[in-house]
Formats: structure tokens, C-alpha cells, sequence
């Protein structure tokens, strides 16, 4: 068995936990940042036969660079396809796509999401990213994975603007609009892990992240959250995860606040994302993954 | 009968013609106060969009029609060009939240911007449509969310064939698609390395057609790699070539993302004053595209060719 980590941060474990989702031989829409991390360690551990499929037009590379955005040059290292976005965003219409990763600012209780505005869609407060293709993911992958910050005003008993269809509003609504995808399979956020009942459709607390007390989390959430009666602790990841995400992404760009040092300093930006490869290369090479 | 042959019905297609000009030719030729623009996202067409901001005397007003821009969108809203975009997301991506489009929709600075939402599939099936010569696609995306109660031009019908509910999309035809790829022949024959999203689609869905290119090459060379070619002469009005064209953005096999320009720039863009000071300095600053690399410097510039040159070379794998 492998061995944990003694030393990790949260967005460590969030990858982590993410990654245990992800399926050995699956076929999963990864987009960069913590998703990009966890599918990244999901194939140095359970998953070496999963491949990724990359929002711009590419599948199955694997990257030993940290890719910077989905259209990202690096989305092109070893892949098995290069090409439209048409190509993956069909496929994953027909359903050839088993999960997929999105996220939201903010969340309700059947999974739905927003990740378009705060406050009344025609008299606005703050204007965010707009969809991208989070609504089609949400729409039509066979599940989806979501990831997100739990900052105690964000899981809401009613959201701004559904930007991306979880459970709508209960059990068979997503056929009766038409969508073809499965919905929301996990929520993994930074205070826990959150599953869907199979007959409310409604969120439930499957495990806490180790620190965090329950009636913080109840305190968090406007609804009344079910919690598991096996509530557990989440798993912290393996020795071997942490070292893979800190060759990847040694400044923390994705998984801390390596970003506001990188800015405008171009020397220190060549040198952490030229630095990986080699090392990775290795890593990877000693896992019969190249 | 008068004996009068019916008349030869002209198609669309672009001549077989020498189609190269300077981004500023190109841009003072197709691009008109007013204009609906198309932007692909990836290779971002930066020297095209600069050229657009240095004209802004003259093109006052543009509505624009992406799928997802990452950052490239802001020099044309933080100078107040535009009043619609047409989208599916607009934001920084890793450089994080984009200041210069939430100042435009939340505040009117520079001047307000009217947003139509889609999903990302919903504005590529919108290009689609067009490069097809249809009014509009069926999705299966945008059900049961709130993208489709707030935007009238989505349509939700029952399919015809199994009664099941459908959104439909209207297609897209922009006055002018501006796009950047990796390299093309003097008559407008196209050739893509790697992920292009959809630029392909872009290109058949416009009126008229601006293509910046990393190279120029001869039509025996596109020959040599003819399933490279995503976009074919007849499509295409004009071939910029643009070296480094994309910066600060990625242009696959020939340069990485310049991120730390990028996040430097994001910085500026906080502020309307940082935005403006920003756009004076590279793109009003400069005359054209050469002029903004010697800005940035060639020597910056070569370093991240030469990087991505380290570990990927196009038609080898490493």
C-alpha cells in the first residue's frame, strides 16, 4: 500500500480526491489547473490506461509541462489527436465521454451550477467567465466530477443563474429538458467530499476533510445538508501524488499562489516551466508511461 | 422565347489570387465601422486585433462573435470598440479574472457591452450552421439552464423525429473572421500544427476572411501535406504573415504561451488608467506588428521559440 503524504496542502488533497474519481481505462474531459493535477497523478496511480480529452481539440496527451490553458501548446506533447473542438465536444454530445470536470462559483443542492453571474442575470453585481464548456459537459458527459471552493456563501438554496444543469429540480427533470448526460456524480470541495442520492438526487456529505468540523460545514451551507451515516475522513494523497504534482507545478501556479510571483518575471517563468520536463520524463518513464 | 441563356450564377469562392497584404492593408480593406468580428481563440490573432485598436478613428464600433476568448478579447473592449459580444466565455483563463470585461458589463467603462450567452458548443454549432449553409443547429446543450430563459435567439423545439426537446442555435455569419495559424501559400491555402479548436469553422462561417500566419510557404510545400490544409484558398480574402503573431498567447510547434507577460498584463488591465497606459505603450506605441515584437523584444521572443523547439518539433514525437 502506498504510503500518504505527511506534508500536503488542501488543493493537494482536492487533487487528490479528484483523481481517485477518475477510472482506469476511462476516456474523461480534463480541463488545466487542479483537474489537469489530478489527472496527472490519477495516471502515475490507479488509472495509467486513462486518457484525457482536452476541451480545444486533443486527446490522450501527456503533458510534462504545465499546460497554461485548454488551447495550451503543451496540449499537444504526445497526444493521440490534435484538431477541432468540434471532435471532442461531439463526441462527448454522443456519449463517448465517461466524466468530466467542471466547476461553479456557486452550487445548490441538485448539483446545478453558476458560473455566469452574481445577482439578477439582467441588473447584474458581477459579471464572471460565462459558460465555456461547462453547461455542455453538464449537459451531456456520462458524469461529472465537480470541483470547488466552499467559502460559506457559495452553496446556495437558490442560484443567480443556472449556467450548467446538475438535478434541476429533482429527480427526472434532466430527461424531461432533454439532456442526455448523466449529471453530477461528486462534488469535492475545500471542505469535503459530496455525493448525489440515487433517489433525491439531492447532495450528500460523504467525507471531511481531515481538520474540518462537521457544524462548520453545516454552517457553510444555506439547506439543511444530509450527511452520510458513514461519514468519513478524506483520504490524504499518497507520498508518490505529492512529489508527481510538485515536478509538475514546483511555484504552486495551480495548486497555490504561484501566479502573483510569476508576473512579469520572465526568467522565473522559463525556468519553472522548462524545469519539469526532464524530471517528468523520468517519473514517467519509470512508470511505463512513456 | 427570346433566346436568352440564363445567366452563370457566381459562387462565393475566394480567387486562386496572390493574397498577401500587411495586417494594416488587410484591416483598412475588410474591416469597416461596424462590423460583426469573428476571433478564433487559439492561435489568438493578436497582430490582427492590434492593427483593429490602432484603426479605432475609424472602426468605432464592432459587436463581436467568439466561442471562448482568453484574454486576446480585451484590447478591443478596454478601448471601447465594443458593444456586443456573442459568446460562450470571456476571461483570463490562468492570468485569472478579466477586469477589462467586467468594468465593460458591470460598469458602461469604456462604454457598456451587451452580452449574449451561449455554451461553448452552442457558439461553435453556431459557426458551424453557417459553414454549412444552414440558418441554425440543433444542440443538446443549453436544456433546462438559465443560458436559454435569458437569451431569445435560442430556440427549445421538440424534434421533429423523436418529440424530444432540442435548443437550437442560429448561425453565425460574421462580416469578417480574423484568425492566426501556423503557416499558408500565397493564394490563401491554410495549414494548421496541432489544436485549432475552431478556426476551421471561423474561416467558413465569414463573409470575409483574415488569416495571420506564422510562414508563408509555396503551394508545392502545402501540396507536400494536403490533409494539413484546414482551410482551402476559396475561403480566404487575405494571408497576413505575422511572426510571433499570437504573442502573448501560444501558436502550437512554433512557440509557448508567454504567460508571465500575460499575468503582467492582467495586472495593468486592474485598472482602466493601467489598461490604458498599457495599450499606449504596445499597441498605440507602435506602428505595426514588428514594431510591437522589438517592444516586447525579439530576443524574449526566440527564448520561447527556441523552448518549444526544446521539446516538441511538429511530425516527431518525444
Amino acid at each position: 500500500m502506498a504510503e500518504y503524504a505527511k506534508d500536503y496542502s488542501l488543493p493537494e488533497l482536492m487533487a487528490a480526491s479528484v483523481a481517485r474519481e477518475i477510472n482506469d481505462g476511462e476516456l474523461c474531459f480534463i480541463g488545466v489547473g487542479m483537474p489537469l493535477m489530478a489527472a496527472t497523478i490519477a495516471k502515475f496511480t490507479h488509472a495509467p490506461n486513462f486518457n484525457m480529452m482536452v476541451e480545444y481539440g486533443a486527446v490522450g496527451p501527456s503533458p510534462r509541462r504545465l499546460p497554461m490553458c485548454v488551447d495550451c501548446a503543451v496540449n499537444n506533447e504526445r497526444a493521440y489527436y490534435t484538431g477541432t473542438q468540434r471532435e471532442v465536444m461531439g463526441a462527448q454530445q454522443a456519449g463517448f465521454v465517461d466524466a468530466a470536470c467542471i466547476s461553479g462559483a456557486q452550487i445548490d443542492k441538485y448539483g446545478n451550477l453558476n458560473s455566469t453571474c452574481i445577482g439578477d442575470y439582467q441588473n447584474l453585481k458581477v459579471r464572471l467567465a460565462g459558460s465555456g464548456g461547462a453547461n455542455d459537459l453538464s449537459s451531456s458527459a456520462n458524469r461529472t466530477i465537480i470541483m470547488m471552493r466552499q467559502d460559506g456563501r457559495n452553496f446556495v438554496n437558490k442560484l443567480d443563474y443556472i449556467t450548467s444543469p446538475g438535478y434541476l429540480d429533482g429527480p427526472g427533470a434532466r430527461e424531461k429538458a432533454g439532456l442526455l448526460g448523466g449529471g453530477p456524480h461528486v462534488a469535492v470541495t475545500t471542505m469535503g467530499v459530496y455525493r448525489f442520492d440515487n433517489e433525491t438526487r439531492e447532495m450528500y456529505l460523504e467525507k471531511i476533510h481531515p481538520g474540518v468540523k462537521l457544524e462548520d460545514i453545516k454552517r457553510s451551507i444555506q439547506w439543511d445538508i444530509a450527511v452520510s451515516p458513514n461519514l468519513i475522513e478524506t483520504e490524504p494523497p499518497t507520498e508518490e501524488q505529492v512529489m508527481v504534482m510538485r515536478t509538475l507545478d514546483p511555484l504552486k501556479v495551480y495548486l497555490g499562489n504561484g501566479r502573483e510571483v510569476l508576473a512579469g518575471d520572465f526568467e522565473a517563468f522559463m525556468k519553472m516551466f522548462e524545469d519539469s520536463y526532464w524530471p517528468m520524463t523520468e517519473l514517467m518513464k519509470k512508470k511505463g508511461l512513456l | 422565347m427570346k433566346f436568352e441563356p440564363i445567366p452563370i450564377r457566381k459562387g462565393r469562392a475566394k480567387p486562386p489570387a496572390y493574397k498577401i497584404m500587411t495586417a494594416k492593408e488587410a484591416v483598412t480593406e475588410f474591416i469597416q465601422d461596424g462590423c460583426y468580428l469573428g476571433m478564433s481563440v487559439s492561435a489568438a490573432p493578436a497582430a490582427l486585433i492590434w492593427e483593429i485598436v490602432r484603426q479605432k478613428d475609424r472602426i468605432k464600433n464592432l459587436s463581436l462573435s467568439i466561442t471562448s476568448q482568453i484574454g486576446m478579447s480585451s484590447a478591443l473592449i478596454g478601448s471601447g470598440l465594443v458593444s456586443k459580444i456573442e459568446m460562450a466565455y470571456n476571461w483570463g483563463g490562468i492570468e485569472g479574472e478579466d477586469k477589462v470585461f467586467r468594468r465593460a458589463v458591470e460598469k458602461g467603462i469604456p462604454r457598456p457591452l451587451e452580452v449574449e450567452d451561449y455554451s461553448n458548443y452552442g457558439c461553435a454549432m453556431r459557426w458551424e450552421a453557417a459553414s454549412i449553409g444552414l440558418d441554425f443547429m440543433p444542440v443538446k446543450s443549453q436544456l433546462g439552464s438559465d443560458i436559454i430563459k435569458n437569451n431569445p435567439r435560442i430556440k427549445v423545439i421538440d424534434d421533429p423525429y423523436t418529440g424530444k426537446p432540442v435548443s437550437l442555435v442560429p448561425a453565425s455569419n460574421p462580416d469578417v473572421g480574423i484568425m492566426h495559424c501556423s503557416r499558408a501559400d500565397e493564394i490563401g491555402n491554410v495549414q494548421c500544427y496541432g489544436m485549432y479548436g475552431n478556426t476551421d469553422l471561423l474561416a467558413r462561417a465569414s463573409k470575409k476572411v483574415i488569416v495571420s500566419v506564422e510562414e508563408i510557404v509555396t503551394q508545392a510545400e502545402i501540396r507536400r501535406m494536403p490533409n494539413l490544409t484546414v482551410i482551402p484558398y476559396y475561403y480566404v480574402d487575405a494571408i497576413v504573415q505575422a511572426p510571433f503573431g499570437a504573442h502573448w498567447r501560444e501558436s502550437n510547434f512554433y512557440y509557448h504561451h508567454d504567460l508571465a507577460f500575460g499575468l503582467d498584463a492582467y495586472r495593468q488591465f486592474a485598472t482602466k488608467e493601467g489598461f490604458d497606459a498599457w495599450a499606449d505603450k504596445y499597441i498605440h506605441g507602435t506602428k505595426d506588428w514588428d514594431e510591437y515584437c522589438k517592444v516586447v523584444g525579439y530576443d524574449r521572443l526566440n527564448r520561447l521559440r527556441l523552448s518549444e523547439g526544446k521539446y516538441q518539433k511538429f511530425g516527431e514525437v518525444r
